[in-house]
């Protein structure tokens, strides 16, 4: 494009001109390359995202939300119910918790965790 | 005196509205003032929208259920019952092995039900989507035909200006079929065309339920060399000769119909009582700003249950619960509701197999129809995978 063509068309887009001057310090400091290699980039991640990819990625990110989520609810429910006792159980009131089947459930997962984590070591 | 919070129906918009309000009435669950309990004629939970790509072999049914307890909250009391009868006077409900189940709030997300059986020959001589099995059926005929004649169709509900399910479904899959057959290397010989009924919702002779959406249309089947028609009605099907009718008064063959079928409310809805909707089809009148059911207390309607002029879709339960949410905490704090709901509908529409069109509108608001993309494909890809799960779960 001829210069003379650029002035042209930056005298009729205002628009223009002011995001071209606000782009000269980044020329002038050679950092503009950095956000064109930037784009770049993005742009071939984009590209390396098929739908496999994408199937991945998103199975990752249940597995974990799930995971987190789970966890986390236990974990909030058991304060709650924690907080409500004024003092804590003794040693014998502990045991006592192991009555409550649900309780014996998440024991057995626990150690089944372990196992597993036993496993893979 | 618990104020007891009953949801029946384990889809999204139950399952969503359930984990909502355990947020949001931590409190009082923690007193011990509130209760809240699920009920689904269901142990799982099916990602429905999956059944569409279920009819072109792209999903298992092992990857769109999970089990409904795994969604929920802990503090959320979830019983697999069937409802049968619902006594909205004596604030009860009835099930089928004999439980019933007192309520203070109740929220109806018993969805809809397709009903093809509603049109003459249907059943037996057209194929859908929107469940699981049909898909499976319609998938062996897609993967076999070589030659010959899609049909297309679209029933509406006869109650006036309330949609089929999930709107943009029917030209999802018309664009998917058209990129699915040429995988196959079969277009140039199957004949697709795609029919729109006289009447959708306002509209009248369109292509589309909403008319920037029926404007673009025309231009994509003409380029993929998809034939269209509108004023189709369906009216009647010929399953031996294989003749779809119109209540117009044209015939068409057909190798395969994919007909979007008519659609009612689940039995216990219909027999409630409480709708108002035409032909036995047993939408509720929904105050389409609080989503409360109108002539009840403490009754509110989420989803496809409700007879509003908004999508039949998870994108619009997405929107319906945080408003029941907080009207169901503003009821039990402040004793009036405080939210409303302004129509709001949000997806990443299909447009073929590939590519993607995140959509949204609203009451006042048409889509504005954007050209498709990979990426918007890939987000809808992402979303079928695993974001579905989190927003089931309250999560998103």
């Amino acid at each position: 494009m001829e210069v003379t063509d650029t002035l042209a068309l930056q005298g009729e887009n205002p628009g223009l001109e002011a995001f071209l001057n606000k782009l000269q310090p980044l020329l002038d400091g050679g950092r503009l390359d950095n956000l064109v290699d930037l784009a770049s980039l993005l742009s071939d991640l984009v590209d390396l995202l098929d739908a496999a990819m994408v199937e991945k990625l998103s199975v990752q990110f249940e597995q974990a939300t799930a995971l987190s989520w789970n966890l986390g609810n236990a974990i909030r429910l058991a304060k709650a119910q924690t907080r409500q006792e004024t003092t804590p159980p003794s040693l014998y009131g502990l045991l006592l918790l192991l009555r409550e089947p649900q309780t014996r459930r998440g024991f057995a997962l626990v150690l089944r965790v372990l196992n597993a984590i036993g496993h893979q070591d | 005196m618990a104020n007891h919070i009953l949801i029946v129906g384990g889809g999204v918009g139950g399952t969503m509205l359930a984990n909502q309000l355990v947020g949001k009435l931590y409190p009082e669950i923690l007193r011990d003032q509130v209760r809240i309990t699920l009920l689904s004629n269901s142990p799982d939970h099916y990602y429905k929208p999956a059944f569409m790509y279920v009819a072109f072999n792209q999903f298992f049914k092992e990857e769109l259920k999970r089990p409904e307890r795994s969604l929920l909250r802990p503090e959320i009391d979830f019983q697999v019952q069937e409802v049968t009868r619902f006594d909205f006077a004596g604030q009860t409900l009835h099930t089928r092995s004999g439980k019933r189940f007192g309520y203070d709030f109740l929220v109806i997300a018993t969805g809809c039900v397709p009903a093809p059986e509603r049109i003459e020959g249907l059943q037996q001589g057209g194929d859908h989507f929107y469940q699981y099995e049909p898909a499976r059926q319609l998938a062996q005929r897609l993967a076999r035909i070589e030659k010959g004649r899609i049909f297309i169709t679209v029933s509406f509900p006869q109650t006036p200006n309330v949609p089929h399910q999930c709107g943009i479904a029917p030209v999802e899959t018309t664009l998917m079929l058209d990129d699915y057959l040429r995988r196959r290397g079969v277009r140039d010989k199957v004949e697709i065309i795609y029919t729109y009924p006289t009447t959708a919702q306002l509209l009248r002779n369109c292509l589309f339920l909403q008319r920037p959406t029926g404007e673009i249309l025309p231009g994509i089947f003409a380029q993929k060399n998809i034939q269209f028609q509108r004023g189709f009605t369906l009216g009647k099907v010929d399953p031996d000769q294989r003749i779809a009718y119109s209540e117009e008064g044209d015939a068409q063959p057909y190798d395969i119909l994919m007909a979007t079928p008519p659609i009612r409310a689940v039995d216990a809805v219909r027999e409630s009582g409480a709708s108002q909707a035409a032909n036995q089809e047993g939408w509720l009148p929904t105050n389409h700003e609080t989503l409360q059911v109108y002539g009840l207390d403490g009754v509110y309607v989420i989803g496809d249950t409700v007879d509003l002029p908004v999508s039949k879709a998870g994108g619009a339960c997405h929107n319906q619960a945080p408003v029941i949410a907080d009207n169901i905490a503003g009821e039990i704090r402040l004793g009036t509701t405080v939210a409303v709901y302004d129509g709001k509908v949000q997806a990443a529409a299909q447009m073929g197999l590939n590519a993607g069109m995140p959509l949204t509108y609203d009451y006042r608001h048409d889509v504005l129809p954007t050209p498709p993309t990979k990426l918007g494909g890939l987000l809808r890809n992402g979303f079928n995978r695993g974001l579905y799960w989190a927003v089931a779960r309250g999560m998103l």
